[in-house]
Parts: C-alpha cells; structure tokens; sequence
C-alpha cells in the first residue's frame, strides 16, 4: 500500500448571487465531459458521421436524378425546372433528417438515466453536490450534440438546393429550426421516459411507442377524423376540421408546412397539409394562379405583421383587408406552433425527469394504506 | 468531544414496515465505527439516509453539524459514501472516473490532476491509471470506487459492506487501506458482516437488529456493561480421569460458568471474567501443573457479542 498523503480538496469559490448558476453549469459540465467522452472516443462517432453524410449525399444524388427525369416531360421553362428539382431534393432531405431525427434523439436519451440505474452508477453521482437539474441537462445535451452535429454536418448538403433554385434560405433556415427543437422534444421525452421507468428495455420501448403515436398516430388520427366528417350533399361536399393542436407535435408535418412555404403554387405540400389539417380560420395563400379545390369554408383572418409569401409570390399587404384565398392552408401556421409546443413541453419533460432522478425531492403517488412492503 | 455523526430517534417506514426503528448514534471524530447487524437489520437504510439518499420518515441526522434533511447539499460536502452494491461507468478510464467525480464536487484543474494522482497512489492503482475501469478485478473496482469517495476530502466515509465479495488477499488490502485512512484522521463508518475484520478494525460498534440499536460503545465496554462471558477453549495433554480432574478444576474457578468436555477432547468453558481475569485463569492452570497445549477464546468477541446480543431469548450470563 502506498505511504501517499490524501490530497487537500480546494473548496470550490461558489459564492454570491450566481452560486446556484455556476453550481447547475459545473455538474452539466461534467456530466456532459463525461458522455462525450464516451461518446466521442476514438473514430466510431466519426466514421458514423462521415457514413451518414456520404448516404445522405446519394440519397439527395438520387432524388436530383428522378426529378430530373421527371421535369424533362414537363413543359416549361429550365427556371422552372431548376425551382422544382430544387425543392424536391430540399423536401427529400428535410424529410429524411426528421425521420433521423424523430428516432435518433429519444433513443440517444432512453437510456441515460436508466442505464445509470441499472448499472447502480446514479447513486454515486447523486451523493455528489451535483444537482439534479446539472444530472438531467448534462445528460440531454450531451446526448442532442451527436444528433445536432449530424444535422448542423448535413447544412452544407442541404446547401446543394440554392444551386437549383425554388428554395430561400429563410425555408432552409425554418426546416433546420424544426429538426433541433424537435430533436430537443424528443430527447427531452426520451429522458422523461428514461427517469421514470427502472428498465432501460421499457424505456426504449415507451419512447419509440411515443414518437410512433405521435408521427403516424397523430397522421391516421388526424386522417380518420377528416373522413368521418366529410358529408356530401346536393349543395357540394363539406368538411369538418380536426383539432389542429393534433398535429402541433408531429415533426413530419411541421416539415410539410414549411415545405409548404417553398411552394410557389399549390402544390403537393400544401395540398397534404390542407387534406390533414384544414384551416379552422380560413385561408391565406395569396400567390396567386394556381388552382385546386375548395376544401375548406374559407373565412377572413386578420393575418400578422410578419406574414410574408415567398418564392415567387407577392409580399402580403399587411396593413390591408385580411386575405383570403381558396386552398385552406394558412402559411406558416403550423410549425411555429409546432415548435412552441416541442420547448413547452421539453421544459415539462425535464422538470419531471428532475424529480424522479431526485432521490430524496421524488413527487410519490398516494399509495393504498395497508399495503405491505417486501424487504426492508 | 463534539460527535461527528449524530443520529436522533432516526426512523424509517416503507409502506407500514418499519425499516429503521428510532436510532440514536454518536460517533466521535476519527473513530472507525462498525454497524453490525444481520440482513434486514436495518444496516444499509440507515447508511442511506445518512448520505441522503433517503428521506428519513422521521427523527434526524447530523453530520458535520448539518442536517441531512435540511442541508442535504452540505452534507454532500463533508462525506464520501460507497454503497454495498456498486457499478461502474463502461468505456471510461481510471483517470478519467475519478476526474469525473472531481469535477462533480466543483475542484479546479491543477487540483484535479494532483489528486488523481495521490489517490491513485493511495489505492494503489497508479499503475492501472489508463485501464479502461471494466478491465480492473473485483478488489481494484473496490479501491477504485473507495478512491472515489475520497475526491473531495471527505470529513466523513460511509463504506456499506465494503469488503463483500473480495477474496481474502483484497480483504487484507482493504483493511490496510482505511487503517492508512484513520491515520489520515477520517471517521469512518463501515457496515459489514465479517465481524472479526470489524473487531480489529472498529474502535466501537453499534450492534443493530429489527432497526434498532441493540448495544453501541466499545466492544470491551459493551461486553462489560452487558455482563455477557466468552467462551475459552483449553486443550489438555491429558486424557480419561486426568482430563475430568482437571475439568473440575477450572469449573471450580468462580469466573467459569460452565466447563465441558467436547468429543475432541477439547475443554469449552463458559467465562464470564474480563481479561484480566482470563489471564489469572492461565496462570492458576499452569501453576496447577495443568499440561496446556493451547488456551484460546473460541471465536471473536465481537462475534460471540453478536450473536448474544441478538439471540431471540438472550440471557446475561450472570443472570443465567
């Protein structure tokens, strides 16, 4: 046994005002040092990143292929066809990077908390001074930085579409909003599920069921309630709304609605987004010259001051009459909500997820009197 | 002097079940304190709730002059705690697990590296500092996790069963280490049930059982207030009529209260005396020209104490 002396721990300067912050921001620090250094070890997380770009890179190779193929029938001008190509690989890979996104993030955070359990690791690190809040964001963002540096990696891809035109880098700008704070919302969900369920396998489980209920669930729901609304009669068909807060939480509609905004007409987006979703207020689509079916009764709204058509479109007279157009999509109406919603409810997520790591702070459900315990 | 660990009328409940039962402790500064109790004694949420852990249902604990219910944060400060059962983090390194917790208890850089490197030496894993911690035996993830507790210079150490499932080779490294601990002036409260490693360890022990304290102090102390004898083995170079007598002899000493002649021809003697009186005994035997091959306490006092104190129908000898 070794004759060393025990060190003298210096007692950390966590004085005045901001103790409490700097405390919170030491434990995330070295919480998240310690994830990332597992994480970020050797060339796996490398060799992922550098595999995930070069499919990426194909996948949007291959779509400029088909949309290519595709605009060579269509008559109009090379403009045109560079617009369309354009959007259409900016919607591949904005689709694609949320799907990445909706099951990479909960299930870089299933386990986080769980697996400390399991391993009985928690206990060591909740008998630290670290706090419970340091524990849970330490964890959350070390786990989001992997799947935050494959989607910040894919923006010089993604890039590629203002070769081809039809996409403003505002849309760019929107769909990568969506994607980090969807990939805040279901990390924050997947820790959620993590601190309270003992088993890592039934977290993962409760999480995937959770982003399935709310990516495909929300769809059919949202489909089914459009369906058995519709009523047609002599005087023409009608059509109900569903809630439109069903779809506040799906990441892939949120999507929709800013593709939607690319679109210079009514196109294919907006077209899926007025099927889901029609709007309850009416309608604002002011480009002009396209055509569809009326699918919604259209009532005027008072629109933002912000509220601005892109692509090819006309800035909207603000401080004019409400505008009213016959599609049934309200632009921009959806994924600002969306995102509200997902920080919303991270922010729930991780207030609970703080209590159950809590040893001591735990909120208890009423339990039975009389029920007897196991061992002690 | 001031108690270190002070514990007052500390309960636990888990659903109607009465885990702890109202323990009252005072563990001075720089005492190896033993907790022994058999499983479910209460050993292990007592431990807990002192490194806050558990919430006590009611009664409280102190350490350091901090209330662990309402100062829990302070608390933390002061103690180290190794629970019974422990895990480590995979793809982590030596260095890096304890540079973890080191950062965890807010120390700078330069502090940082120096204490890894003392510790290290001090549980003598200095030369394992780069092995990932999955690599390291049973014994070094003991020291490992022991060096842990110590990151931040603990006032207090709070070691649950430390020693379970260590071969004996480890179980020797690890008495040497806290005994290098006490010197170092830390308290130490350790719960274990290889009692005589706890008897040449402690300097006083709490002897638990259904969540209460049955006997606290010193062993020797325990033993005196309690009037429980020990049992001495003498083996005679003697057989038939020469055993009987010399049977009856020590039978006829007035601190023996029993003396039986076992199958191996081995004299068991009932003794209530202290050492002093044992001593006396030895020399009496031997002025009798009693042919002693060996004279020995049968098993640990702490151990014999232990089993006594938590027999169900438990006797003081002298009252038998």
């Amino acid at each position: 046994m070794s004759d060393a002396t025990l060190p003298t721990a210096q007692r950390p300067g966590w004085r005045g005002p901001l103790a409490g912050l700097a405390r919170t921001g030491g434990g995330i620090g070295a919480v998240g040092v310690k994830e990332l250094r597992g994480r970020m070890r050797g060339r796996r997380a490398f060799v992922i990143l550098t595999i995930y770009l070069l499919l990426l890179g194909g996948f949007a190779w291959m779509v400029e292929l088909i949309m290519e193929r595709n605009m060579s029938t269509v008559f109009g001008s090379s403009t045109y066809a560079g617009a369309s190509i354009g959007q259409g690989i900016f919607a591949a890979l904005l689709m694609l990077e949320t799907l990445q996104v909706a099951f990479l993030a909960p299930a870089a955070t299933a386990g986080a908390i769980s697996l400390e359990r399991e391993k009985r690791t928690l206990e060591l690190l909740v008998v630290t001074p670290i706090s419970s809040i340091a524990i849970v964001l330490g964890k959350l963002l070390s786990a989001l930085v992997y799947v935050w540096l494959l989607i910040a990696a894919s923006i010089p891809l993604t890039a590629v579409v203002f070769v081809y035109g039809g996409v403003a880098p505002d849309d760019v700008l929107r769909g990568y909003l969506v994607l980090v704070v969807t990939a805040l919302g279901l990390g924050s969900f997947g820790l959620f599920c993590s601190s309270l369920v003992k088993r890592t396998q039934a977290a993962t489980a409760i999480t995937i069921f959770g982003v399935l209920l709310i990516s495909i669930g929300s769809v059919f729901l949202l489909a089914f309630w459009g369906a058995m609304t519709t009523r047609t009669t002599n005087d023409g068909t009608t059509r109900g709304s569903a809630p439109q807060e069903l779809g506040y939480l799906n990441p892939f509609l949120a999507q929709v609605d800013v593709l939607c905004g690319t679109e210079t007409s009514f196109g294919g987006w907006c077209s899926l987004e007025s099927s889901l979703l029609p709007s309850q207020n009416g309608v604002v689509f002011v480009d002009g010259g396209a055509t569809g079916p009326i699918i919604a009764p259209v009532a005027p709204i008072p629109i933002g001051k912000n509220f601005v058509v892109r692509g090819q479109g006309i800035a909207n007279d603000v401080a004019g009459p409400p505008a009213v157009a016959p599609f049934g999509v309200v632009r921009d109406g959806l994924w600002p909500r969306s995102v509200i919603s997902w920080l919303i409810l991270s922010a729930v997520f991780l207030i609970l997820s703080v209590q159950f790591v809590s040893p001591t702070r735990r909120w208890r459900l009423p339990r039975r009197r009389g029920r007897q315990a196991g061992a002690t | 002097m001031t108690a270190i660990v002070r514990t007052e009328g500390l309960v636990k409940r888990y659903d109607g079940t009465l885990a702890v039962a109202g323990i009252d402790l005072e563990i001075e500064p720089g005492e190896i304190f033993g907790l022994v109790g058999p499983n479910g004694a209460g050993k292990t949420t007592t431990l807990r709730m002192l490194a806050t852990l558990l919430q006590p249902s009611s009664g409280d604990a102190e350490i350091d002059g901090w209330s662990v219910t309402r100062n829990p944060d302070q608390v933390r400060r002061v103690l180290g705690f190794m629970p019974d059962v422990f895990g480590v983090y995979d793809d982590m390194k030596v260095w890096e697990y304890l540079d973890f917790f080191a950062r965890c208890y807010g120390l700078p850089t330069a502090a940082r590296r120096r204490m890894i490197g003392d510790l290290l030496e001090l549980v003598d894993l200095a030369p394992r500092r780069d092995n990932y911690v999955q690599t390291l035996s049973r014994g070094m993830e003991q020291r490992l996790c022991l060096a842990h507790a110590l990151v931040h210079d603990p006032k207090v150490l709070l070691l649950d069963e430390p020693a379970s499932g260590l071969d004996p080779r480890a179980r020797v490294e690890l008495r040497e280490l806290l005994r290098e601990l006490r010197n170092l002036g830390k308290t130490i409260v350790i719960s274990s049930h290889i009692l005589p490693e706890l008897e040449e360890l402690c300097s006083s022990v709490a002897i638990v059982d259904q969540g209460k304290v049955l006997a606290h102090g010193r062993v020797a102390d325990i033993e005196r207030r309690l009037r429980f004898g020990s049992v001495l083995r003498v083996r005679l170079l003697a057989e038939g009529e020469a055993l009987e007598a010399a049977r009856a002899g020590l039978a006829a000493d007035p601190d023996v209260a029993s003396a039986t002649i076992l199958d191996d021809g081995t004299i068991e003697l009932g003794f209530r005396g202290d050492d002093a009186a044992t001593a006396r005994l030895l020399a009496a035997s031997v002025a009798a020209g009693l042919p002693i091959v060996s004279f020995a306490r049968a098993a640990s006092d702490l151990e014999e104490l232990f089993l006594q104190v938590t027999a169900p129908d438990r006797q003081p000898l002298e009252a038998a």
